[in-house]
C-alpha cells in the first residue's frame, strides 16, 4: 500500500451519494456519502454484499450515472463540471460490465472491438492498430477478428467483449465481477489477463467482485461497502483480521483465513493474516517452529 | 431513465377489491363502460362518480396517483372539449362571435364527455390497480374458455399474455443495462440527425434480440421440462371461486349501475 501513497490520485469520490427513483414511493439510497481516493497504478478491489452499491458506485467513475450528491473527480477534475467532456473521461476510463458478452452486436468481431475506437474519431490505421493489440491483450488469435462473435464460445465472447474495451486503452479499467459464471480454468485466465494488464501496461485496476478470495488474490487494497457505505477498507490482512465485523456485512472471510482465525480463538498462536492455502501452511510451520506444539 | 416506465401498475393491496377474482372485476368494470356509455344525464353521472370514486377509495388508492393516470390523455381530453364547447350547432346561443359560438347543448356535451373520459379512464385503471397481469391473463382465459369449443386457442393467447407481461420488465432492464456498457464505449444516442440516430440504435437493438431468443429458448426448455404441453389437462395452482368480495362488487354494482339507469330512464 505505501509505495502508492506518493502518487497523485487518478480517481477520487468526494462525499457521493444516490438516490434512485427520488420523490416516488420507490425511492432508494444506494450510496451514501463515499469518499474514496483511487492511486495511479493501484489495484483495487470493491466488496460487498448483493445490493450494497457496487455497482451503482462503479458506474458514477465514468459517469454514466450522475451523483445525487458529491463529486467524482478524474485527475483532480470533476467530471461532471459545466463543459467537462464526459464522453471523453468514458474512453479513459474503461468499464467492463457484468456478463459483457451479452453486449456484443457487430457483424465481426474486428468491428465489435473497433467500436469504441471509432467512437473516439481514430484514424483507420490506428483502429486496426488498436484491435490487433486488443486480441494479442486478450489471448485471442488474429483470425478471430473476421469470425462473427455470435459463433465463439462464451469465454471467448467475454474476452471479445473485454477487447472492445482494453482497445480504448483506457487508464483506468473497471471490471465488474468479470469471472462470473466462467468455469475455474476461464477465471484464471481472466485474473492472469488482468494481471498483466496491471503489471505491463501499469493500468489502474477497480475489480469489483464478492468472492474475498479473488479480492484478496488481485488487489492491494480492499473497499468493503455496506448499505451504500464503506465499512471496512485497507489491505486484505488488514480487512481479513476483523472477520467478525465482515460476518455482520454478510461477507465471508476467506476458507483458510477462517481456519487459522479458529485456530487463535483455540489458543494457538499463528498470524492470521493470510488468505491463500501456500502462505498458511508457511504461518502454520512458522508457529511450529515457534516451538509451540499444534 | 427506462427504469422509471412503469407498466402492468399494479399496487398490491388487500382491499375487497383486490380479493375479488379477477372475472368479477372484468365483468364489474364491462358494465361501468356500458353505463358510461348508456348514460348521459348529470343526475345518473353523478351516482357513477360516486361508485366510481367510492371504489377507488375502497381499494385505499392514493387518489393523486390515480388522476397521474389521465395525464397523457390531458390534451385529448382538453381537445375535444373544446371542440364540443365551441362548435356544437344549436338554437340555445350563450356567446357568439363571428363563425364560432357556445350553445347551451355544446356546454352539455362537452361536460359529458370531460366526464365520460375521465370516469373511463379512472374506471379502466382500477382494474389494473388492483389486479396482477397473472390474475388478469387467468381472469381472461376463465372469461373466454367457452370459445375454446370453436377450437380458438384461448389458453395459447393467455399464456402468450402473460409470458409477453412477465417480460416486460425484464426486457426494459436489459435494454438499460446494454444502454448503459454502449455509453461506456463511447456510444452516442441523443445526438446527430434522424438517420445517425437510428443507426445509433443498431448496438442496442442487435444484443437485445440475441437476448431476448436465448431468454425463449431457455424458457420453451425449462417449460417444457416441467410437462407443460398446453391446455391438455391442466389444474390450476389458483383456484377462482366466488367469494365474499365478490358479491360486495356485484351488489354495489347492482345498486349503483342500476340506480344510475333508472335515473337516466326516469329523467
Amino acid at each position: 500500500m505505501n509505495e502508492f501513497r506518493r502518487e497523485p490520485p487518478i480517481l477520487e469520490l468526494r462525499g457521493l451519494s444516490h438516490v434512485y427513483s427520488a420523490g416516488t414511493p420507490f425511492e432508494r439510497r444506494a450510496l451514501d456519502g463515499v469518499n474514496l481516493t483511487i492511486k495511479r497504478g493501484e489495484c483495487i478491489a470493491l466488496i460487498g454484499h448483493t445490493g450494497s452499491g457496487k455497482s451503482t458506485l462503479i458506474q458514477h467513475l465514468n459517469g454514466l450515472l450522475r451523483p445525487t450528491q458529491g463529486q467524482v473527480l478524474f485527475h483532480g477534475q470533476d467530471i461532471f463540471a459545466r463543459g467537462a467532456d464526459l464522453r471523453g473521461v468514458r474512453f479513459r476510463i474503461g468499464l467492463v460490465f457484468q456478463y459483457p458478452e451479452y453486449q456484443l452486436f457487430e457483424e465481426t468481431v474486428g468491428r465489435d472491438i473497433a467500436f469504441g475506437p471509432v467512437n473516439m474519431g481514430l484514424n483507420n490505421r490506428e483502429i486496426n492498430r488498436r484491435v490487433a493489440d486488443a486480441l494479442d491483450m486478450v489471448g485471442l488469435p488474429r483470425e478471430v477478428a473476421e469470425k462473427s462473435p455470435f459463433e465463439l464460445s462464451g469465454g471467448q465472447k467475454r474476452r471479445v467483449a473485454l477487447a472492445g474495451v482494453l482497445a480504448m486503452q483506457p487508464e483506468v479499467l473497471v471490471l465488474d465481477e468479470p469471472t462470473a459464471g466462467l468455469d475455474p480454468v476461464g477465471r484464471e485466465e481472466m485474473f492472469a489477463l488482468i494481471r498483466t494488464l496491471h503489471e505491463t501496461r501499469g493500468t489502474t485496476i477497480v475489480l469489483v467482485t464478492h468472492s474475498m478470495e479473488d479480492a484478496a488474490r488481485m488487489a492491494s487494497r480492499l473497499v468493503v461497502l455496506r448499505e451504500g457505505r464503506i465499512f471496512l477498507t485497507g489491505a486484505p490482512s488488514e480487512v481479513f483480521a476483523q472477520d467478525e465485523a465482515l460476518t455482520r456485512a454478510g461477507l465471508a472471510v476467506p476458507q483458510v483465513t477462517r481456519i487459522l482465525l479458529e485456530l487463535r480463538r483455540r489458543g494457538i498462536a499463528v498470524d492470521a493474516g493470510c488468505y491463500t492455502v501456500e502462505q498458511a501452511v508457511q504461518k502454520l510451520l512458522d508457529c511450529r517452529k515457534g516451538g509451540r506444539p499444534c | 431513465m427506462l427504469r422509471d416506465i412503469t407498466l402492468g401498475q399494479y399496487f398490491p393491496g388487500n382491499t375487497p377489491l383486490h380479493r375479488a377474482d379477477p372475472r368479477t372485476k372484468i365483468l364489474l368494470i364491462l358494465a361501468i363502460i356500458v353505463a358510461l356509455f348508456a348514460c348521459d344525464g348529470a343526475l345518473p353521472y353523478a351516482l357513477l362518480a360516486v361508485y366510481i370514486f367510492g371504489l377507488v377509495a375502497l381499494s385505499r388508492l392514493r387518489l393523486r396517483m390515480v388522476l397521474r393516470g389521465l395525464k397523457p390523455l390531458l390534451f385529448l381530453i382538453a381537445f375535444t372539449a373544446v371542440l364540443n364547447l365551441f362548435l356544437t350547432p344549436g338554437d340555445d346561443v350563450l356567446w357568439r362571435a363571428g363563425a364560432v359560438s357556445v350553445t347551451m347543448t355544446g356546454v352539455h356535451k362537452a361536460a359529458l364527455l370531460v366526464a365520460r373520459l375521465v370516469l373511463l379512464i379512472v374506471g379502466t385503471s382500477l382494474l389494473t390497480y388492483t389486479t396482477s397481469p397473472i390474475q388478469l391473463t387467468d381472469g381472461f382465459e376463465r372469461l373466454f374458455s367457452p370459445l375454446k369449443r370453436l377450437r380458438l386457442p384461448i389458453h395459447e393467447l393467455a399464456m402468450m399474455m402473460s409470458l409477453a407481461l412477465r417480460f416486460i420488465p425484464t426486457l426494459v432492464e436489459e435494454t438499460d443495462k446494454i444502454m448503459r456498457a454502449q455509453r461506456a464505449r463511447g456510444a452516442d444516442f441523443d445526438s446527430g440527425n434522424l438517420l445517425h440516430r437510428a443507426r445509433a440504435l443498431l448496438p442496442i437493438l442487435v444484443p437485445l434480440f440475441v437476448s431476448s431468443f436465448r431468454r425463449a429458448e431457455e424458457l420453451a426448455t425449462a417449460m417444457e421440462c416441467r410437462l407443460y404441453r398446453g391446455d391438455v389437462g391442466r389444474t390450476r395452482m389458483r383456484q377462482l371461486k366466488f367469494g365474499r368480495d365478490d358479491m360486495i362488487c356485484a351488489i354495489s354494482a347492482a345498486l349503483f349501475l342500476g340506480g344510475a339507469a333508472a335515473l337516466q330512464l326516469v329523467f
